[in-house]
């Protein structure tokens, strides 16, 4: 099915508020992502049925679009021609989004930036050992040759100065010079400073006396918290300089007070206090995985996914780079998101097996591999969190294939590599087969049990119904008709209790002045269309809603006396004109505000031409 | 045929109840009674949806034409109807 970008783009524009309402727009492998200066303009229901949209969330102050591999640049590239908006990079759409975050979640999201961008490094790095093992296993032999001893030396370069790789990086999300940056991730493992991989009992660093204190000569190898921290006070002290200090003397004074001061605040302060404070965490981490019988790692295995819902799992990446550089040498964590990962992947292959809808078969199958090969988020985004179960599923079997990976003692020898590629990097390929299998089996199991696709009754030909229908796989169609004629059938548009039109608090309801029908007392806060027709009105303040076929004339009016509300406390999903389908969602409603505003919420569902029609009768049948 | 214009007061036009309602009224009469606004016109015994789907606002202008044989008695109810409750 080919997309037809231009639309696409224009659809979108036309329902985030235009482009006067973008901040920023950029995309990356498979997302458009925009920062929206007035979110309210977003009509999120809308966009996430518009052909070529698989899917839309918001996570870190950004408004995300699923769109696809291949298909988002061109999208996005319309985009940018119908909304005027200038090409903003993948940085500053996290920039502009960042401005609009929680503290708190800035410190959870600041380990990834600085982590994500080494991943080649690291990648490179882990897969290459994880061969060099392998082949050392296998050949004993190999082990003894010149090549082991050089591939190794190749393969471990990346971990044995990973502060370097750190700290440069750092400087980059901190805003300060890289080079600065590099020079302190150097110092940290200065060849001066004794090797903090050789540090034993018996083998301690000697000390700088430096009169009323300290500094131990030993390096920072294995160690992250601390770089990042150090770069961070590097940055804020360089940035501050550069204001304070006079132009004519910035060039040369502020590196150099700038390295002076950080390389003390480091060994003194910094170092010390948090390296200690960072064994603490990736000793708890080790515990977590390895001494708790499996049950820590069970439940990381299960919360894994929510943090990539969230959008923080590389926060993981401290306790991951921190095991590959430390004296565990081996990555125990990736187990878990591997087992969490690949239990997205089979949940959602459960979906693609399952689902008979056509649009949604074309995601959940490509977004499955993907899942497979440890980039979940497609499958979570557009498939598995839209209906929620396959989530739950996936969140199950990655707890029970992680529960597994931790009692048979799995690690790897990289990060950012988990599913079928992680076989490059275990330390035992039969039993982490075994786990993927648990983990994506278990997913895929219940997934197939619980989770049921939600088909409308029929498609009806006109080619806008089928697209909305096509576009809406979640609508349920109601199993109940209110009022029965001989043009037809009106199902109940909303959940409640049923009660003739005489019944309803309103006079003019009551009376029959707007045509016989029946109230229904909401439980529910969704109207939805009665049977397939067009909208033939849609009240400005949103609380009702006109809808005909086959000449019967249909009012649905939310509440009594609910016009004054002025439409506050109501979205009307359809406009004046669309074609619906039964069971398409038509307004969502607020029975608290309604309640609030002192008005009854009772739904009123009538037949406005009932005088015209024959054989009308009506209540929940 | 009669016609009359009116400008709506009502704060939140003219919605669904009381459109029955007049319709309920104008129903009772022979004539056909259309009701215009800018350049869009519906037969008002089609029933409220029509009416409703004008979205007639405070400040706007509607135009009713009245044509029939008890013309006369229509509009003299449907503008005293309009006044008081539009």
């Amino acid at each position: 099915m080919a997309l037809d970008y231009r639309k696409c783009a224009e659809e979108i524009a036309a329902n985030i508020g235009g482009g006067a309402n973008v901040i920023s727009a950029a995309h990356c492998a498979t997302r458009l992502r925009l920062v929206i200066a007035d979110n309210s303009k977003v009509n999120k229901e809308v966009l996430e049925n518009i052909d070529g949209v698989k899917g839309m969330f918001e996570s870190n102050g950004q408004l995300q679009l699923i769109i696809g591999t291949g298909t988002v640049n061109k999208v996005y590239e319309e985009f940018l021609s119908v909304t005027g908006a200038s090409a903003a990079s993948k940085d500053d759409v996290k920039a502009a989004a960042a401005s609009k975050m929680p503290w708190w979640k800035k410190i959870l999201k600041t380990p990834g930036d600085v982590f994500v961008p080494i991943l080649p490094a690291i990648v490179a790095s882990g897969l290459m050992m994880g061969l060099v093992e392998a082949l050392a296993k296998a050949i004993p032999s190999f082990s003894e040759s010149g090549w082991f001893g050089f591939l190794d030396m190749v393969a471990n370069t990346a971990f044995a100065l990973l502060p370097i790789l750190v700290a440069v990086s750092s400087a980059r999300v901190f805003g300060g010079n890289l080079f600065l940056g590099a020079v302190i991730g150097m110092m940290m493992v200065h060849p001066a400073l004794m090797n903090a991989w050789t540090v034993t009992p018996t083998n301690q660093p000697a000390v700088w006396n430096m009169g009323f204190f300290t500094i131990s000569q030993v390096g920072y190898q294995g160690h992250v918290i601390p770089v990042i921290l150090a770069v961070l006070l590097m940055s804020t002290v360089e940035k501050w300089l550069h204001k304070k200090v006079p132009e004519m003397i910035d060039l040369f004074v502020t590196p150099l007070v700038t390295v002076l001061v950080t390389a003390f605040a480091t060994f003194v302060v910094i170092g010390p206090i948090f390296s200690i404070l960072e064994n603490w965490v990736l000793k708890g981490a080790e515990w977590l995985v390895t001494s708790t019988g499996g049950i820590g790692a069970a439940i990381m295995g299960a919360l894994y996914p929510w943090t990539v819902v969230m959008g923080l799992h590389h926060m993981y990446n401290v306790i991951e780079a921190g095991m590959l550089s430390g004296t565990l040498g081996l990555n125990i964590w990736m187990p878990i998101a591997s087992a969490a990962n690949f239990a997205q992947f089979g949940a959602c292959l459960a979906v693609a097996v399952k689902c008979r809808n056509a649009k949604l078969k074309s995601v959940a199958l490509p977004s499955s591999l993907s899942a497979s090969l440890g980039i979940t988020e497609p499958a979570i985004f557009g498939v598995n969190f839209r209906f929620m179960k396959p989530f739950i599923a996936g969140v199950i079997g990655g707890a029970a294939g992680a529960l597994f990976g931790s009692l048979t003692h799995l690690g790897a020898t990289t990060y950012g590599v988990t599913g079928i590629p992680g076989l490059l990097a275990i330390n035992n390929v039969p039993i982490y087969c075994i786990e993927l299998i648990i983990a994506a089996g278990v997913a895929f199991a219940i997934t197939t049990a619980i989770w049921k696709e939600e088909v409308p009754q029929a498609v009806p030909a006109a080619a806008g119904a089928a697209a909305a229908a096509a576009a809406a796989p979640a609508i349920e169609v109601p199993t109940t008709s209110v009022i029965r004629c001989a043009n037809g059938t009106v199902l109940q548009p909303v959940k409640g209790n049923v009660i003739p039109y005489d019944q309803i608090p309103d006079e003019t309801f009551a009376t029959g002045t707007l045509g016989v029908g029946v109230g229904v007392e909401p439980t529910d806060e969704l109207v939805v269309a009665p049977f397939d027709g067009e909208i033939s009105s849609v009240a400005d303040s949103k609380h009702a809603v006109g809808i005909s076929s086959n000449d019967m004339e249909l009012l649905i009016h939310v509440g009594v006396d609910t016009v004054n509300m002025n439409g506050d406390g109501f979205t009307c999903l359809v406009n004046e004109g669309d074609k619906v389908v039964a069971g398409q969602p038509l307004i969502r409603f607020s029975r608290a505000k309604i309640k609030a505003a002192g008005y009854s919420d009772t739904v009123a569902v009538l037949l406005t031409n009932s005088d015209d029609l024959e054989g009308v009768e009506y209540g929940a049948k | 045929m009669k016609s009359f214009e009116y400008v709506i007061t009502d704060p939140v036009g003219i919605h669904a109840r009381p459109a029955g309602i007049i319709i309920k009224e104008i129903k009772k009469f022979v004539s056909t009674v259309m009701i215009a606004k800018g350049d869009k016109s519906v037969d008002m015994k089609r029933g409220p949806l029509g009416v409703m789907g004008l979205k007639v606002k405070q400040g706007d202008t509607v135009k009713l034409t009245i044509e029939g044989p008890d013309e006369a008695e229509a509009a003299a109810t449907i503008e005293t109807f309009f006044k008081e409750n539009f």
